[in-house]
C-alpha cells in the first residue's frame, strides 16, 4: 500500500514539475492565432521554463478562463485586441475574479491600435491611468534608438531598471539596454500600495500622440519617470497583474535587435529577450515569493523550545501567556527562486517586524535572523509581554513591493496574575511591619483573654464566699 | 360520640407536639406552592435559561463545574469585551455559581447524575421555598401571634414581587440574594434580642454569603448600622446591642473583603462608611456607658454626652474630608440615581439606558404586591405601638425599601420581603381578633363578683334599657361581625392568590429568549428566532469569529452562540460600549475603520419591524447614539437623528444621518423585497419606509431569521485591489468608473 502511495506522490510530483510557485496552465488569449509566430522566442522561453501554453482567441465563444467555477488557468497572458474589447469572456470583471482567485495576469498594450475602453476601466479599478489620448504614445527625444526610430523617436532605450528603494529587492536586473518601441505610458496612482513600477521612462520622455499634428504639447498625460511603461500590480492575495507597456517589445525581431543609443555610434544588442523572461518569472510567481514555513511563540525559560518537530506539523503554540512574562518568537521565511526554496534574506534597509498588539501595537520590534537553515531563514526575537491583560495578536505583517505578502497573525491571550502567582507577603520586605502588627495583636489579645479569664475566676470565688 | 381525629385541632386540645408538626407540614406546603408557582414557564416553554444576565451565570457556571473553583477564581475571559478580555473571576459574584456548583457535586455525590443547566433553572424556585421559610422566622421574632409567620411564609412564597426575579430559569443573583437577605436579617434581630456573640456571628456569615451573591448587600450594610443608630438614638443603647453590632461589623467586614470584586471596597467607598462610623460611634457610647456607671454624676454625664456629640462631628468631618482628598471613594453614580431620578439621564446614560433603573411606576405596586400594598402601612402602624428594638427594625426597613423601590424598578425586590412581613403582621391582628371563637358567657359575669373596673364603670354610665348595654362586655363576640370579617378577609386572601397566579402566568413567565404568541385559532405560537440566529453563528461561524452587536445581547452570544463579543451586559467599560455605539450610529466609512480594528468579523442587530417586536435595536438606537455622544460628543450628535420638528422618524422624513447610520442600514437592508414597490411597513413604528431601501458597501448580509428579528452582516475584508468599498461595490454592479479628469491644482506625483 505504502508504494502505492509514494508512486502516487512522485507521479503528482511529475506532473506539477512546473518552475512556477502557482501552477503551469497558461493561456494566451491572441486574437489573431497566425500573429502568435512573431513571439515564438517568448512562447520557447515560457516552454523552457515548463509552462503548458493555450492559445486562444477572444473571439471564441466556448473560451471561458474559469471551469466549474474554479481558474481554468494558473496565468493568463492578453495582447491588446484590435476591436474594440476583450469580449464577453473576458470582462474586466470577470478578470478582476480571476485575480481574485490568484490567478496571475500578464496585460500587453500596443500604441498601434487604441486600448479598448473595456481594458482602460479595468486598469483604472487598480488605479493604473492610461493616457486619454488613446493614441499616445511615449517619445523621448534624448533616448531613441538611432537604428529604427530616427526620425520619430518613439523607441525608447531604457536602462535595466535599478531597485526601487534600497529597501526593495531587484527582480529584473538585466545586462544591457531594453528597447521599448511605441509603448503606451501608464501613470500610477499615488495612494494605493499595491502599485510599483518595473521600468519607467527616462526622464525626458513624455507622452504624445503622434497623429495630432500639433507642435507643442500642453499639458502632457505624463513625463519623465511618472511614466512607467512596464508597472506591476500585486493584490492583497499576492495575485499578480502586470502590464507591459509595448507588446513589440516581446517580439522575436526585438529580442536581438541591434539598436544604436544617441551619441553614439557603436550598435548593441537589445536585452528584451532576458527582461521579458524576468518579466514574465515574476508575473507568473517564479520570483518574489515568500513561503512561511514554521511559526513559533513560547515561554521563554532559558530552555531552548521543544517544538522542534518536523514541518507540516500543525502549530502546537501557547494560546495563553501571563502578563510580564518573557516570550520568544520564532518565523521562518523562505523565499522562492524559479527551482526552489531558499533562505530569505530581506534587503539591507529593510526589516521584517514583528508588532504585538491590542488595538494598537504594544510592542513593533524587528526580527534578527537568528539561523538558516538549506531553504529558509529563522528570525526570531524574544521580549517582556506588556502589563496588560486582553487578547493580543503576534503579527508579522510584511508587505513589500514585489513579494507576496506576509500577513501572519496568532491571537494569543494575556491574562492576569492568578491569585497564588503574586509574591507572598513575607517575601515583601515592607510588608514586615504589617505582619508584625497583625502578630502582636493576635498575641495581645491572647493574653488579654487568658488575663481576663484569670481575674474573671477570682471574682467568681469572691462573689461565692460572700 | 365519636371523636374524629381533627376534633382535638378544633377544640385547641392539641399538644405542642401536634401544633409544631401542623406547622412543619404548612411550611412544607408553603415552600410546594411557592417552588409550583414558578414552574409556568418550564412548563409553557422549556427548561431554559432566561433573559440576559442568567445566560452569563449559566455560562460561569459550567465553566466553574468543568474548570474547578481555583480556575473559576483566575479566569480570564477571552470571549467577551474583545480585544480587553474580562478578569471575569475578579469581577464577580461567586456566590450562585459557587451554589449551584457544590449542589451539582452533592447530587453527583449521591450519584444523581443531574444536568447542570437544570440545577441552574429550578435553583431560584428552591431557592424561594428557603425564603418563605427565612419569611416565616424573620416574622416569628417580631410578633407573638403564632399565625403571623405563616402568614407571612404564605405571603413571601407567592408575591409576584419576588417571583418576577425567581422564576425557574431566572437563573440571576437575585434567586439565593432575597433568601440571604430575609435570613441575615432574622439571625441579626435574632442577635440584637439575645446579645450574643454567636448569633452575631452567625450574622456575620451569612452576610459574608450575600455579599458573595449579590452586590445589593450593600442595603444591609447601611440597613443595620441605620438600625443600631436609631436604636442609640432613642436612648436604647444596651450590651446586647454593642455585642451583636460589634461581633457582626468586624466578622462581616472581613468575610466580605475575602470576595475579590469587593476587595477593599468596605474600608474605602463611600456607601460602607456608615457602618464604620456607626461601629466607631459604639464603640465611643459604649464606653461613655462605662464610665457613667463608674461615675454616677449628672453634670458629668451631660458632659460626656457633649463629647459624644463633638467626637461624632469631628469624626464625620474627617470622612467628609478623606471623601473630598480622594482616599475614600468617592459615591458612585448609580448611588446619586438613587437620590436624584433625572440624575442618570443626565449623566451616565449606561445606567439610565437599563430599564429595570427606571423608576417605578404607580401601578406596579398593586402589579407586584396586590392587597399587601394597603396591609403594608397597617403593619408598619402596628409596630409603632409598640415599638421594640425589633419592630424598629420594621420602621426602618419599611420607610427605606419604600423609597429605594419607588426610584428603581428593580428595588422592588428588596421592598417585597417587609411588606410580606408587616402585611402578615396585620392581617394576623385581624384573624386573631375576630377568629376566636371564645365568647364570655354573660350569665357568668352577671352572677358573680364584678368583672372589671371598666365593664363597672361603663355599666354605670349605661341606661339599663337596652338588653346590651345591660351586661356590657367589651371585645367583639357578635357571631355577625366576625362572620363578615373573616368571610371577607378570605375572599380578599383567594383574591390575592388569584391575582399573584394571574400576574405570574402572564408577566412574569417568560423567558423573553423564546416569545410566544397566540395564532388566530387561538393555538400557542413559538416565535424562536433568537436561538436560531444564535445557532447558526455557533455551526456557521469560525470558533473565534468576533461578534459586535449592542451589549444587551452580548451574555446570550457567548451563552448560546458561543462566539467573543465586543460588550456584554457587564457594564464595565463605557468607552467600550460607547465605541460600539459610534460604529452603529455612524456612517459605514466612519464604522468600518472601528469594526476593522476590533476585528469584528459579524454585526448582529435585533429588527422587530416585520413581526412588531417593539424590543428592538431601533428603538434602543437613541440610548445607543447617546452614549456615544458621551465620549465622542464633536462626532455623533443626538440632535442630527431627530427631524427638523424633533421627531425620531426613520420614514422618507428621517434625518441623512439616521438614513445613513450603519444601524438604520443593517435594520432596514432588503426590507423592501419583502413587500410590493413602496409599501414597506415598518409595524413596530407603524410607518412606510421610503422606496429605496438603504444600501450596504462595508458589510454584507449573512443571515436572517424567520421572522427577521435577528439580522447578522458579515464584515467584508479590505479590497482585494486596495479600492474603497464603495466603489468595489458600484464596479460590479457594473458602474463605470468616472476618470478624474478635472484635477484641481498641481498635478500629485508618485515618489517611489
Amino acid at each position: 500500500m505504502r508504494w502505492l502511495f509514494s508512486f502516487l506522490v512522485l507521479a503528482l510530483l511529475g506532473a506539477v514539475q512546473a518552475l512556477s510557485s502557482s501552477g503551469s496552465r497558461l493561456l494566451v488569449v491572441l486574437e489573431e492565432l497566425a500573429e502568435k509566430d512573431k513571439y515564438s522566442e517568448f512562447w520557447d522561453d515560457l516552454r523552457g521554463r515548463s509552462y503548458t501554453l493555450s492559445f486562444e482567441s477572444p473571439k471564441n465563444d466556448k473560451l471561458s478562463i474559469f471551469k466549474h467555477g474554479e481558474r481554468a488557468y494558473d496565468h493568463l497572458i492578453l495582447f491588446p485586441p484590435k476591436t474594440k474589447g476583450l469580449g464577453p469572456s473576458l470582462t474586466p470583471k470577470l478578470l478582476l475574479e480571476f485575480l481574485k482567485k490568484d490567478g496571475n495576469v500578464l496585460l500587453t498594450l500596443s500604441a498601434d491600435h487604441p486600448t479598448p475602453s473595456a481594458i482602460v476601466s479595468l486598469l483604472l479599478e487598480l488605479d493604473i491611468h492610461l493616457p486619454t489620448d488613446r493614441n499616445a504614445l511615449v517619445i523621448d527625444h534624448f533616448n531613441y534608438d538611432t537604428v529604427s526610430a530616427g526620425e520619430k523617436h518613439d523607441v525608447l532605450l531604457v536602462p535595466a531598471p535599478k531597485a526601487l528603494r534600497a529597501d526593495v529587492k531587484n527582480y529584473f536586473e538585466v545586462d544591457g539596454t531594453i528597447a521599448v518601441p511605441r509603448a503606451v505610458g501608464q501613470g500610477l496612482g499615488n495612494t494605493t500600495p499595491h502599485l510599483a513600477p518595473i521600468l519607467r521612462a527616462g526622464s525626458s520622455a513624455y507622452s504624445y500622440n503622434p497623429k495630432d499634428e500639433a507642435e507643442i504639447v500642453e499639458d502632457p498625460f505624463a513625463v519623465g519617470e511618472q511614466l512607467s511603461l512596464v508597472s506591476a500590480m500585486q493584490a492583497r492575495n499576492s495575485a499578480r497583474f502586470t502590464v507591459v507597456g509595448s507588446v513589440e517589445m516581446l517580439q522575436n525581431e526585438w529580442f536581438d535587435a541591434k539598436i544604436g543609443a544617441v551619441g553614439s555610434k557603436e550598435q548593441t544588442t537589445t536585452a528584451n529577450r532576458a527582461f521579458a523572461a524576468k518579466v514574465s518569472e515574476w508575473t507568473f510567481k517564479e520570483t518574489g515569493v515568500l513561503k512561511v514555513g514554521r511559526l513559533q511563540h513560547y515561554l521563554n525559560e532559558g530552555k531552548k523550545n521543544v517544538n522542534e518537530s518536523a514541518v507540516g506539523v500543525p502549530e502546537h503554540n501557547p494560546g495563553i501567556y501571563r502578563i510580564k512574562t518573557d516570550v520568544s518568537y520564532t518565523i521562518e521565511i523562505s523565499e522562492y527562486t524559479s527551482t526552489h526554496l531558499s533562505p530569505f534574506v530581506p534587503p539591507t534597509a529593510d526589516d521584517v517586524q514583528l508588532e504585538f498588539s491590542m488595538l494598537s501595537p504594544f510592542h513593533r520590534l524587528s526580527l534578527t535572523p537568528l539561523a538558516q537553515t538549506a531553504n529558509s531563514t529563522i528570525f526570531g526575537t524574544s521580549f517582556v509581554l506588556p502589563d496588560q491583560h486582553g487578547i493580543f495578536n503576534f503579527r508579522v505583517n510584511y508587505k513589500r513591493p514585489f513579494l507576496t505578502s506576509v500577513d501572519e497573525k496568532r491571537q494569543v491571550t494575556v491574562r492576569h496574575f492568578a491569585h497564588d502567582e503574586w509574591p507572598r507577603s513575607w517575601n515583601i520586605s515592607a510588608a514586615w511591619v504589617w505582619i508584625g502588627g497583625i502578630w502582636v495583636t493576635v498575641a495581645g489579645w491572647i493574653a488579654f483573654v487568658a488575663l481576663w479569664l484569670y481575674s474573671e475566676g477570682v471574682e467568681k470565688g469572691v462573689k461565692k464566699t460572700q | 360520640m365519636a371523636t374524629s381525629p381533627v376534633d382535638p385541632l378544633l377544640k385547641q386540645l392539641t399538644g405542642p407536639n401536634t401544633r409544631s408538626l401542623l406547622r412543619v407540614i404548612i411550611l412544607l406546603t408553603i415552600a410546594a406552592a411557592a417552588v409550583s408557582s414558578r414552574l409556568f414557564s418550564v412548563i409553557r416553554f422549556e427548561s431554559i435559561i432566561h433573559e440576559f444576565d442568567p445566560w452569563f451565570n449559566f455560562r460561569a457556571t459550567k465553566y466553574l463545574v468543568q474548570n474547578g473553583f481555583y480556575s473559576f477564581w483566575d479566569w480570564f475571559d477571552d470571549r467577551t469585551w474583545h480585544p480587553l478580555g474580562r478578569v471575569t473571576g475578579g469581577t464577580l459574584y461567586p456566590g450562585l455559581m459557587v451554589t449551584s456548583g457544590i449542589i451539582y457535586h452533592v447530587l453527583r455525590f449521591l450519584t444523581f447524575p443531574v444536568d447542570i443547566r437544570n440545577i441552574c433553572v429550578l435553583l431560584a424556585p428552591g431557592f424561594s421555598g428557603l425564603t418563605a421559610f427565612a419569611t416565616y422566622l424573620l416574622t416569628n421574632e417580631m410578633v407573638t401571634s403564632p399565625s403571623a409567620g405563616l402568614l407571612a411564609a404564605a405571603f413571601m412564597g407567592i408575591t409576584p414581587g419576588y417571583i418576577s426575579r425567581s422564576v425557574a430559569g431566572s437563573y440571576d443573583n437575585e434567586a439565593i440574594a432575597i433568601f440571604l437577605l430575609v435570613f441575615t436579617f432574622f439571625l441579626w434581630i435574632k442577635a440584637v434580642k439575645l446579645g450574643s456573640v454567636f448569633w452575631g456571628a452567625l450574622t456575620a456569615l451569612f452576610y459574608g454569603y450575600m455579599v458573595s451573591a449579590w452586590g445589593g448587600y450593600v442595603f444591609i450594610t447601611n440597613l443595620l448600622p441605620l438600625h443600631a443608630f436609631v436604636l442609640i438614638c432613642m436612648g436604647r443603647y444596651s450590651p446586647r446591642l454593642y455585642v451583636s453590632y460589634t461581633s457582626w461589623y468586624a466578622l462581616g467586614t472581613l468575610a466580605s473583603m475575602q470576595i475579590p470584586f469587593v476587595g477593599f471596597l468596605p474600608i474605602r467607598s463611600s456607601e460602607h462608611m456608615s457602618a464604620l462610623g456607626v461601629f466607631g460611634l459604639l464603640q465611643i457610647v459604649g464606653f461613655v456607658e462605662f464610665v457613667r456607671n463608674q461615675l454616677p454624676s449628672r453634670q458629668f454625664q451631660t458632659l460626656l454626652r457633649a463629647l459624644v456629640l463633638v467626637i461624632f462631628a469631628v469624626s464625620f468631618g474627617g470622612l467628609v474630608l478623606l471623601t473630598v482628598s480622594g482616599v475614600i471613594a468617592p459615591w458612585t453614580g448609580r448611588f446619586y440615581s438613587l437620590w436624584d431620578t433625572g440624575y442618570a439621564k443626565i449623566h451616565i446614560p449606561i445606567i439610565a439606558s437599563v430599564s429595570e433603573h427606571q423608576p417605578t411606576a404607580w401601578p406596579a405596586f398593586f402589579f407586584d404586591l396586590s392587597m399587601m400594598i394597603w396591609l403594608f402601612p397597617a403593619g408598619v402602624y402596628m409596630c409603632f405601638r409598640k415599638l421594640t428594638d425589633e419592630q424598629v427594625f420594621i420602621v426602618i426597613y419599611a420607610v427605606l425599601a419604600s423609597y429605594f423601590a419607588g426610584v428603581m424598578v428593580r428595588l422592588m425586590l428588596t421592598l417585597t420581603p417587609i411588606v410580606c412581613v408587616a402585611s402578615a403582621i396585620a392581617f394576623s391582628q385581624i384573624l386573631d381578633t375576630y377568629m376566636s371563637i371564645d365568647s364570655p358567657t354573660p350569665e357568668v359575669q352577671a352572677n358573680g363578683t364584678p368583672a372589671s373596673a371598666s365593664v363597672a364603670a361603663a355599666s354605670a354610665m349605661l341606661p339599663d334599657g337596652l338588653r346590651s348595654t345591660r351586661n356590657p362586655i367589651v371585645g367583639i363576640y357578635s357571631y355577625t361581625s366576625k362572620l363578615t370579617v373573616v368571610a371577607a378577609s378570605t375572599v380578599y386572601l383567594m383574591l390575592f392568590v388569584m391575582h399573584c397566579t394571574w400576574v405570574t402566568s402572564n408577566a412574569y413567565s417568560s423567558p423573553s429568549v423564546v416569545l410566544a404568541s397566540r395564532l388566530p385559532d387561538g393555538s400557542q405560537h413559538i416565535i424562536d428566532d433568537y436561538r436560531e440566529a444564535y445557532y447558526w453563528l455557533r455551526q456557521n461561524t469560525p470558533e473565534n469569529a468576533k461578534i459586535m452587536s449592542w451589549w444587551d445581547y452580548g451574555y446570550q452570544i457567548g451563552g448560546m452562540a458561543d462566539r467573543p463579543t465586543l460588550v456584554d451586559n457587564n457594564t464595565w467599560n463605557n468607552t467600550h460600549i460607547a465605541t460600539v455605539g459610534k460604529a452603529m450610529s455612524s456612517r459605514e466609512e466612519v464604522s468600518y475603520p472601528i469594526m476593522r480594528q476590533h476585528e469584528v468579523d459579524y454585526v448582529l442587530v435585533v429588527f422587530g419591524g416585520l413581526l412588531g417586536y417593539s424590543g428592538d435595536d431601533i428603538n434602543k438606537f437613541l440610548w445607543m447614539v447617546r452614549i456615544a455622544e458621551g465620549i465622542w460628543p464633536d462626532e455623533v450628535k443626538e440632535r442630527n437623528f431627530f427631524t427638523a420638528r424633533g421627531e425620531y422618524r426613520v420614514d422618507d422624513e428621517a434625518t441623512p444621518t439616521m438614513k445613513n447610520s450603519l444601524m438604520y442600514k443593517m435594520s432596514y437592508y432588503n426590507y423592501n423585497a419583502l413587500f410590493p414597490a413602496g409599501q414597506a411597513q415598518d409595524r413596530v413604528r407603524n410607518t412606510r419606509l421610503p422606496a429605496e431601501g438603504p444600501q450596504l458597501t462595508t458589510i454584507e448580509e449573512a443571515f436572517t431569521s424567520e421572522n427577521w428579528i435577528i439580522r447578522i452582516y458579515k464584515v467584508k475584508d479590505l479590497d482585494n485591489f486596495g479600492r474603497d468599498h464603495g466603489s468595489a461595490v458600484a464596479f460590479d454592479k457594473g458602474n463605470k468608473k468616472k476618470r478624474a479628469h478635472k484635477r484641481k491644482g498641481a498635478r500629485t506625483l508618485r515618489v517611489e
